[in-house]
C-alpha cells in the first residue's frame, strides 16, 4: 500500500500541529511517534519500549530532579537572602548599586540552582522589592535586569541545560562544567558594565555603604552559601563523586545547613520543597520520555546523518556552520521551550559539529548560552513572563528595557562563539584533551 | 453525587501527590546513602543507584499520569493564549481526540511488551521488569482516562483553563 504522504513528513506535521492546538510537547512528540510507527506499520508497542529503556538507563539524567531540589532548598532555608546581604555589602555602594547587586547574586547563585526560572523566581521577588522599594529604579527596569542576569544561571556550572546536552551529545558533563565558567563571567562583566554605563544619565541610586567593619560578619553569615559551589565543584573535580552525586551531596549540604545552622525549615516547607521539586521534574521528566521516545524516530530516519551530508555540499567551514546554528537556535528560541530544543534539535547538528572538526564541549557551551538567549527573546521569552508575572508589569514595558541587556547578550554570544579558547581553556588546564 | 466523586477524586489527587513526594524522597536518600557506602566505606552499593533509577522512572510517569495538573505541562500557549473560548473549545476537542487515538491504538501493543519483560529481572534488586514496567499502563491508562474527561468537558461546553505555571521550567 502506497500512503499518500511520507510517515516521517506526517510526523512532524502531527507534533507541530498537536502542539499548535495546546497538547502537552511530550505527548504531542510521543502520539507523533505512535502515528510514525502505525504508517511504517511497526510495532505500536515500540514507544513503550524506547520509553522504558530509555529512562531506566538514563543516570546522568538523576541530576536534574536533585538541583531542582537543591534550588528549592536554598529558597526554603533563606540561604538566598543572605547571599543578597552579602552582595550589598560590597557593591551596593557604588552607582547603580543594587543593579550590580542583582548581576553578582546571580553569578553567585548560578553556582548552585542550575535552572534560570529558578534563579529568577528564587530572587526574582526579593530583588524587585529591593529595587523599587521608595521609587529608586523603574520597575519595568528591575524586572528586565533580573530576567537578563538569570540567564547567566545555567551557563555557570552547575547547570540542567548542560546535563541534558552531555546526555544527547555524549560529553564529557565534567569538562562541559568547567567550560562554562569564563563565558558566564564574560557575560556577568558585560552586564555590569552596561548598568555602569547607563547609571549616571538615568541617575540610579547609591545604597548607603555598609562600614567596612560590618564586612566580615556579613560574610560570616553567607559563608555557608559562598560555600555551595566549592562543595559541589570539590566533589566533582576532586574526584569524589560524579556529577549526578555532587547533585545529591549540593541538595544534602543546602538542606542541613538550612535545618542546623540557619534553623530556617519545618517539616512543612520541607514538604513543600519535596513537592515542588517533585512537580517540576515531572513536567521536565515528560518532555524529556517525549524526546526520548521521538528519537528513536529520527534515528531510524537518519535524519542527522543526512543532514550532515547535505551540509556537506554546502561546503561550510566550521565558523559558517556555527553562525547558522546560532541563526536557526536563535530563531527557534524564539518560539520553542529550552529543553525542547535541546532535545530535539541539536541532536541533529551534533554529527555534522563532529565532522567538521568542532569541539563538541566548546559546541555544547554555544548551544546553551543561546538556548538561555531564547528565554529573554521576545515575543516567546519564558523568563520575561515569569518577571511579569512577579513585578507586575506590562510585558512591552519590560521588553523595551531588556533589548539593551539582549544585545549585549548577543556580543558575548558572538566572543563565545568566535573563541573557542574562551570555553576550552579552563577545561584544558584541568586535562581535557579537546 | 457529582459533588462527591470530585472530592473523592481531589482525595485520591493529594495522595497520588504524597507518593510522588515520597519516591523523591527516596531517591535522594537512596543518592546519599550511595555516595556514602563508596566513598566513605568503601562499599559498591549497586542497589542503592539502581534504586535511584527506579525512582526516577516511577516519579516521571506516575506524576504525568496521576499528578501533575493540566496547567503545570508544558506547552506551547501562544495560539491558545490568543484564541477565544469556542476556538479553545475546537483546539481542544481536536488535540484530545488524537491524542486518544493514538494512545488507545498503541495501548495493546504496550501491554505485550511490558508483560513479555516477565523473562527478565533487574541487576541488583531483582525487580520483575514487567512489574517495574507497570508504570506505563499506569500512565496511559491515567492519561487516556483524563483526556477522556476533557473531552466530555468539550462537548458539554468547558474548556480547562490552559497554560503553565511559569517557575516550573528550567
Amino acid at each position: 500500500m502506497s500512503l499518500p504522504i511520507d510517515p516521517f513528513a506526517a510526523s512532524v506535521i502531527s507534533i507541530v500541529a498537536l502542539a499548535l492546538l495546546g497538547l502537552p510537547i511530550g505527548h504531542a512528540m510521543i502520539a507523533s511517534s505512535i502515528l510514525y510507527l502505525m504508517m511504517e506499520g511497526l510495532d505500536l508497542g515500540t514507544a513503550a519500549e524506547q520509553m522504558l529503556n530509555g529512562l531506566f538507563s538514563s543516570y546522568i539524567l538523576l541530576a536534574v530532579p536533585l538541583f531542582i531540589l537543591a534550588a528549592e532548598l536554598m529558597n526554603a532555608g533563606a540561604m538566598t537572602m543572605r547571599l543578597l546581604a552579602f552582595c550589598n555589602a560590597f557593591v551596593g555602594r557604588f552607582r547603580g548599586g543594587l543593579a550590580l547587586v542583582n548581576v553578582v547574586q546571580s553569578v553567585i547563585f548560578a553556582g548552585m540552582s542550575g535552572s534560570a526560572i529558578a534563579d529568577a523566581a528564587g530572587t526574582g521577588k526579593l530583588m524587585q522589592k529591593m529595587m523599587t522599594e521608595g521609587g529608586k529604579y523603574p520597575p519595568a527596569f528591575a524586572a528586565a535586569l533580573t530576567a537578563s542576569s538569570a540567564v547567566i544561571g545555567p551557563i555557570i556550572p552547575p547547570s540542567i541545560p548542560v546535563v541534558i546536552y552531555a546526555l544527547v551529545s555524549d560529553a564529557s558533563i565534567g569538562y562541559l562544567f568547567l567550560a562554562g565558567v569564563v563565558p558566564g563571567l564574560v557575560m556577568g562583566l558585560m552586564q555590569a558594565g552596561l548598568i555602569v554605563g547607563v547609571s549616571r544619565r538615568r541617575r540610579f541610586p547609591v545604597e548607603p555603604p555598609v562600614p567596612a567593619r560590618d564586612l566580615p560578619r556579613a560574610t560570616l553569615t553567607a559563608l555557608p552559601a559562598l560555600l555551595m559551589p566549592a562543595v559541589l565543584l570539590g566533589g566533582i573535580y576532586g574526584g569524589a563523586t560524579t556529577p549526578t552525586e555532587a547533585a545529591a551531596v549540593a541538595a544534602l549540604y543546602a538542606l542541613l545547613v538550612s535545618a542546623l545552622l540557619y534553623r530556617s525549615i519545618t517539616p512543612a516547607s520541607l514538604y513543600a520543597s519535596l513537592s515542588g521539586a517533585a512537580r517540576t521534574t515531572i513536567s521536565i521528566g515528560m518532555l524529556i520520555a517525549g524526546a526520548i521516545v521521538y528519537n528513536y524516530v529520527v534515528t531510524l530516519e537518519n535524519i542527522p546523518t543526512a543532514l550532515s551530508a547535505w551540509l556537506a555540499a554546502f561546503d561550510l567551514s566550521p565558523l559558517g556552520f556555527l553562525l547558522m546554528v546560532n541563526v536557526i537556535l536563535l530563531a527557534l528560541g524564539c518560539l520553542l521551550e529550552g529543553t525542547t530544543i535541546l532535545l530535539v534539535i541539536v541532536p541533529v547538528f551534533i554529527p555534522t559539529a563532529n565532522a567538521l572538526g568542532i569541539d563538541l564541549v566548546h559546541f555544547g557551551i554555544v548551544c546553551v548560552v543561546n538556548i538561555m538567549l531564547g528565554l529573554i527573546t521576545p515575543p516567546y521569552g519564558l523568563l520575561l513572563f515569569v518577571m511579569a508575572s512577579i513585578s507586575g508589569q506590562k510585558l512591552n514595558a519590560i521588553v523595551r528595557e531588556v533589548l539593551p541587556f539582549l544585545f549585549a547578550m548577543l556580543a558575548a554570544l558572538a566572543l563565545i562563539t568566535f573563541f573557542p579558547g574562551l570555553s576550552l581553556w579552563l577545561p584544558r588546564l584541568f586535562g581535557y584533551q579537546g | 453525587m457529582t459533588d462527591r466523586l470530585i472530592s473523592l477524586g481531589g482525595w485520591l489527587h493529594r495522595r497520588a501527590e504524597n507518593v510522588a513526594v515520597a519516591m523523591l524522597a527516596v531517591m535522594f536518600a537512596a543518592f546519599i546513602v550511595q555516595v556514602v557506602c563508596r566513598y566513605l566505606l568503601n562499599l559498591p552499593v549497586g542497589w542503592a543507584s539502581e534504586l535511584t533509577l527506579v525512582m526516577w522512572l516511577w516519579l516521571v510517569l506516575w506524576g504525568a499520569g496521576l499528578v501533575l495538573p493540566e496547567r503545570e505541562e508544558i506547552r506551547f500557549d501562544v495560539i491558545w493564549g490568543a484564541a477565544g473560548p469556542k476556538a479553545r473549545r475546537w483546539m481542544q476537542g481536536i488535540a484530545a481526540t488524537a491524542l486518544l487515538i493514538l494512545y488507545g491504538a498503541s495501548l495493546p501493543a504496550a501491554w505485550d511488551f511490558v508483560s513479555f519483560m516477565k523473562i527478565q529481572k533487574t541487576a541488583y534488586l531483582r525487580i520483575r521488569y514487567d512489574h517495574l514496567f507497570m508504570v506505563f499502563m499506569i500512565f496511559a491508562v491515567a492519561v487516556l482516562l483524563r483526556y477522556v474527561w476533557l473531552l466530555i468537558q468539550v462537548l458539554r461546553g468547558r474548556v480547562e483553563a490552559g497554560g503553565r505555571t511559569l517557575e516550573d521550567l528550567p
